[in-house]
């Protein structure tokens, strides 16, 4: 993800390397292990999305677990209807995305803290309906028995069944790649570049005539479709989808995923996620504490390594190798 | 050049300090086996409960219920003459978390059976997964009927037990003692806003109307998770001018419910008070001296009830290795342990087959009494009193006194599952 | 009829200074420092704390115990604030959450060391453990001194700023720090004691709560999101936009739990969400 412009072969080629790595783990790792991967590959998903409007944006929801929930919700009750996963994350990832038009009409009018606080507000505003709508959504039990569905191809009679968790584990991580590599391009086309400029500089960008709120409100949307997408692996995965997944805590969770990895750098997400789940799993074998070494560890980054894991790295490679330029997108 | 060589000597003499470390590793990793085929492994349990936030004292009576238990049988030699394991995670109060425990315990570590779970949404995500684990489940608290009745009974989900009462204690023997109180005649519910407090109150009432046509229902205040001002819904309630309260608020917020409702003149004006939960030992402590007397209350296990020489056995060990009584869950998780003991005896093997089949229908003497694990459900079945809340000098907390006791027949419903007393 | 309503309307003044109690510190900062700080909550749980054991472990009464617990957690502020908070006024507000969310964490878990995993529930301070017929019906004594102290501290910020000098010199600081550090104002100490006073207000509010809720770990995060939407409602950094904001909200959640129970959870976003459209920087905020 660091391979400078000009090497877009040699970069190609180990992108396919890690792939390939990737879809072999499950002759080395435990079920276990492959479970908290999927885990992270969601979380990474989620981040990434949220990353695109924060890092590259500039603009910070405190509200994306309300998009996260509606695929979740949306995918967990197709597929309670209608067994099939690929149309149940289709339908969520439409979900997500409607309501992220209808949230992102309101909050890109918007910028720092307000847009942060109009999001947090439409955010808890849906945890309430999630709660509270117990005909649909099951209340606080939530939609209990989702399947983790087989995958229908075409051409084929029965679906390819997914309950082995190496099977959705390698689902995950083809469908991950998939949308890593779509939001890659993004943020490298005309698009992505003129999100960023709006972002250094808003009335710039807007005395010459662009229409700023619609690249927002794209990015948004956009932004939304893949926290749903994220939302919508989970109920497979769990097999149950909770109110929770709509609470502002769960809003953080991404946030923390980009600032840990580093939000400026287009991976930094994903390295993010990885922290987390980890960080929590091998803390949670030794002490109960693992909330202070996860606080710990965010407060020797925000006092020391502001741009996250991957940025801290580049930082260092720059200085080993100076002239390369590494990453993108500095904040 | 000299600090190149010497770079490259750390260099030589680190990897070979590493491969030590490996070789010593990999020789330990394929000896421990070794060494453990020649006394037995253990068996191992996993257990979970919530052990943090205003409902953590569940998990933690729960704790030492389980932990107890397990010093118990490895202090007598064991469960078929293997050492017991016993590793406890927090449930948080989220099935995803629930979930996640079971599965580091069985696919990570090595379960033979998990037991434990307080929360219902917790329970019915974790009775999904348990097919897939092949491990049986023993919940010690979660109390949804949906578990039992829907879950086990119409879905026949073979892996999940229950060794407490569910919600018909809450619900249905509550109303059972109601009816009597011919002075009461508007009720009124202040309880959580979830599935629980719904459901205890539709039963509750249905089951009163069928005894006592002439009550009437006067209010509901359905309070939010994690309220901690309780005012608005006391004022909204009491405003109906009820002459009985029922509620089923439970943990921290059972006792900042009662602190509040006190000083609102609720017991000077209501002729009577029940609290399905009221008599868990966390909330008995947390209230203490300011707990009214005469208030109705219950939980899964009385530590004074049954009078049976396994009971008292039971509580003066618990209480000389903790300090304190045993609230219900203490009980439930260690009778939890000790129902996956009896069925690892009986099935002589830890196969989840064998373990299903030797729970179907096995009767267990606890220390709450003689439980019966209904086939058809796989509920344990077996009484627990409702009291009146007095201060007892010989206890540092309120008791229960003036047990009330109905027989299980009358107040568990049954399969099919059809009608009892109307419910 | 009339006597109800006006009864639930009086639970929902005293809910709204318990809110207003929180609020004020948070804003504050806010409106000051510029800093949106997330781990209010955690201090206000540490004031809880606080009060708790100075009663318990040292004996103390109700009063030293809210002294004890204000200035505990008011020195805390001084010294997150000059170790952790000065070095990262100028980065971006993800950088604060992220900040003040580590705080978040590790209070929760050192809360839980010091003093464990249980909820716990002290006594009632003699003498505020009655209640008095108001409206025809029996109301807290200790509502109405909530009441009272929430009265108090609103009078107490409003003479502090407006009439002391050091007042006057936080408010010359908020506006215009370089224009305040130009005319002799020692910026970065002020900046400090506004932290602690914050600070101290979030842990008098949670001492306040101690002897009619229970105490546990974690009890801040449910209480900081009220508190933003209090904040926020009102205009982030405007102390009276907060004392308004939080009796809307207050009456709002014992109105709507009277008429509208189905929307409980939800009413106080509604009326962020529309304020925030309607006026971005909220009821009393200057926008920018």
């Amino acid at each position: 993800m660091t391979a400078p412009y000009g090497k877009a072969g040699a970069g190609l080629g180990a992108v396919s390397a890690v792939v390939v790595v990737l879809l072999l783990m499950p002759f080395w790792l435990t079920q276990f292990q492959l479970f908290l991967l999927v885990r992270v590959a969601i979380l990474a998903l989620f981040a990434m999305g949220f990353n695109l409007l924060f890092g590259y944006g500039g603009l910070l929801s405190f509200g994306h677990a309300a998009f996260y929930s509606a695929g979740a919700y949306t995918a967990g009750l197709i597929l309670k209807a209608y067994p099939s996963l690929l149309v149940g994350v289709a339908g969520g990832v439409a979900m997500a995305a409607l309501l992220g038009f209808g949230v992102g009409f309101f909050s890109v009018r918007h910028i720092d803290v307000y847009f942060s606080m109009l999001t947090l507000a439409f955010g808890m505003f849906v945890y309430s309906i999630v709660w509270k709508w117990d005909a649909v959504t099951g209340g606080d039990n939530g939609l209990i028995g989702v399947p983790r569905a087989p995958l229908a191809m075409i051409g084929f009679k029965h679906g390819l069944n997914m309950m082995p968790i190496e099977r959705y584990y390698e689902f995950t991580v083809v469908l991950s790649v998939v949308v890593v590599w779509a939001l890659y391009r993004l943020v490298r086309s005309p698009f992505g570049l003129m999100l960023q400029g709006i972002r250094e500089n808003a009335e710039r960008v807007e005395f010459a005539g662009v229409p700023m709120r619609r690249y927002r409100l794209a990015a948004f949307i956009i932004s939304a479709a893949v926290a749903g997408l994220a939302g919508s692996l989970v109920g497979p995965l769990e097999n149950t989808v909770g109110p929770d997944t709509a609470h502002w805590a769960t809003s953080a969770e991404p946030l923390l995923a980009a600032l840990l990895g580093g939000a400026a750098s287009f991976g930094g997400p994903l390295v993010g996620a990885f922290l987390i789940v980890g960080i929590r799993e091998l803390v949670e074998r030794y002490t109960q504490y693992w909330l202070l070494a996860m606080g710990g560890v965010m407060l020797v980054l925000v006092l020391g390594f502001r741009g996250g894991v991957t940025g801290t790295v580049l930082a260092l490679a720059r200085r080993v190798a100076p002239g390369r330029r590494g990453g993108e997108a500095a904040r | 050049m000299a600090g190149r060589i010497s770079r490259r000597r750390f260099i030589k003499k680190g990897l070979a300090a590493a491969g030590g470390v490996v070789a010593l590793g990999t020789a330990i990793d394929r000896l421990g086996p070794a060494l453990y085929a020649q006394t037995k492994p253990p068996i191992r349990i996993g257990a979970q409960g919530i052990l943090s936030g205003p409902y953590g004292g569940y998990g933690e009576f729960g704790r030492q219920g389980g932990l107890l238990a397990v010093e118990e049988i490895n202090h007598n030699g064991g469960i078929l003459g293997r050492e017991v394991e016993i590793r406890f995670r927090d449930e948080e109060l989220k099935p995803p978390i629930t979930v996640s425990n079971l599965r580091y315990f069985v696919q990570d570590w090595g379960a033979d059976v998990a037991i434990g779970i307080d929360a219902s949404n917790d329970v019915l995500a974790a009775a999904e997964v348990m097919p897939q684990l092949d491990r049986v489940l023993i919940v010690h608290h979660a109390a949804t009927e949906k578990l039992n009745e829907i879950d086990v009974y119409q879905k026949h989900n073979q892996y999940v037990f229950r060794v407490c009462v569910p919600v018909y204690q809450d619900g249905i023997a509550s109303a059972l003692i109601a009816k009597d109180f011919h002075h009461v005649k508007r009720w009124a519910t202040i309880s959580p806003d979830y599935e629980y407090g719904y459901t205890c109150w539709k039963f509750f009432r249905q089951v009163l109307s069928h005894f006592r046509p002439d009550v009437q229902y006067v209010g509901e205040a359905w309070c939010k998770f994690n309220t901690a001002d309780f005012a608005p819904y006391i004022s909204k309630v009491m405003a109906q001018k009820p002459e009985g309260i029922f509620s089923t608020q439970w943990g921290g917020e059972a006792v900042a419910f009662v602190r509040q409702a006190k000083r609102f003149g609720v017991f000077q004006n209501i002729g009577a008070m029940m609290i399905g939960m009221g008599a868990a030992m966390d909330v008995l402590e947390g209230l203490g001296a300011e707990y009214p007397d005469g208030v109705w209350a219950s939980c899964r296990y009385w530590f004074r009830y049954p009078e049976t020489e396994r009971n008292k056995a039971f509580v003066e060990r618990y209480h000389k290795r903790w300090g304190h009584y045993p609230s219900y869950p203490s009980e439930m998780m260690y009778s939890c342990v000790n129902t996956a003991k009896a069925a690892m005896e009986k099935a002589h093997s830890t196969k989840t087959a064998d373990l299903i089949a030797a729970l179907q229908g096995m009767e267990l003497d606890t220390p709450a009494g003689k439980r019966l694990f209904r086939a058809e459900d796989h509920q344990a079945v077996y009484p627990v009193p409702w009291g009146q809340i007095t201060h007892d000098p010989a206890y540092p907390m309120p008791i229960i006194a003036n047990l009330k006791v109905s027989p299980t027949t009358e107040y568990y419903r049954w399969p099919p599952f059809t009608k009892l007393f109307g419910v | 009829m009339v006597q109800n309503l006006l009864f639930q309307g009086l639970v929902g003044l005293t809910g709204a200074m318990y809110l207003w109690l929180i609020a004020a510190g948070l804003t504050l900062i806010f409106g000051v420092l510029r800093v949106l700080n997330f781990a209010h909550g955690s201090l206000y749980m540490l004031g809880a704390y606080f009060a708790l054991s100075a009663s318990l472990w040292m004996h103390q009464g109700f009063w030293p115990a809210l002294a004890v617990a204000a200035v505990g957690v008011g020195v805390l502020g001084v010294l997150l604030e000059v170790v952790f908070v000065r070095p990262i006024y100028r980065l971006a507000i993800a950088y604060q959450l992220l900040l003040t969310f580590a705080f978040v964490l590790i209070f929760n878990d050192a809360v839980k060391m010091v003093w464990g995993p249980l909820y716990q529930a002290p006594p009632m301070p003699a003498g505020l453990g009655g209640s008095v017929v108001v409206l025809g019906r029996p109301y807290p004594v200790y509502n109405l001194f909530i009441l009272l102290a929430g009265v108090v501290v609103a009078a107490a910020l409003w003479l502090v700023f407006d009439l002391t000098p050091w007042g006057r010199a936080v408010r010359a600081a908020a506006s215009d720090r370089e224009m305040a550090a130009a005319l002799g104002v020692n910026v970065p100490r002020l900046f400090s004691q506004v932290f602690g006073v914050g600070a101290g207000l979030a842990g008098l509010g949670g001492a306040l709560t101690v002897p009619m809720q229970t105490v546990s770990p974690g009890m801040g995060e449910n209480v900081v999101v009220d508190a933003f939407v209090v904040v926020v409602i009102g205009g982030l950094g405007n102390l009276w936009g907060a004392f308004v904001g939080a009796l809307l909200v207050g009456l709002l959640q014992a109105y709507g739990t009277l008429f509208v129970p189905v929307f409980d959870l939800a009413l106080a976003f509604i009326v962020m969400a529309a304020v925030l459209i309607w006026r971005p920087a909220g009821l009393f905020g200057r926008s920018g």
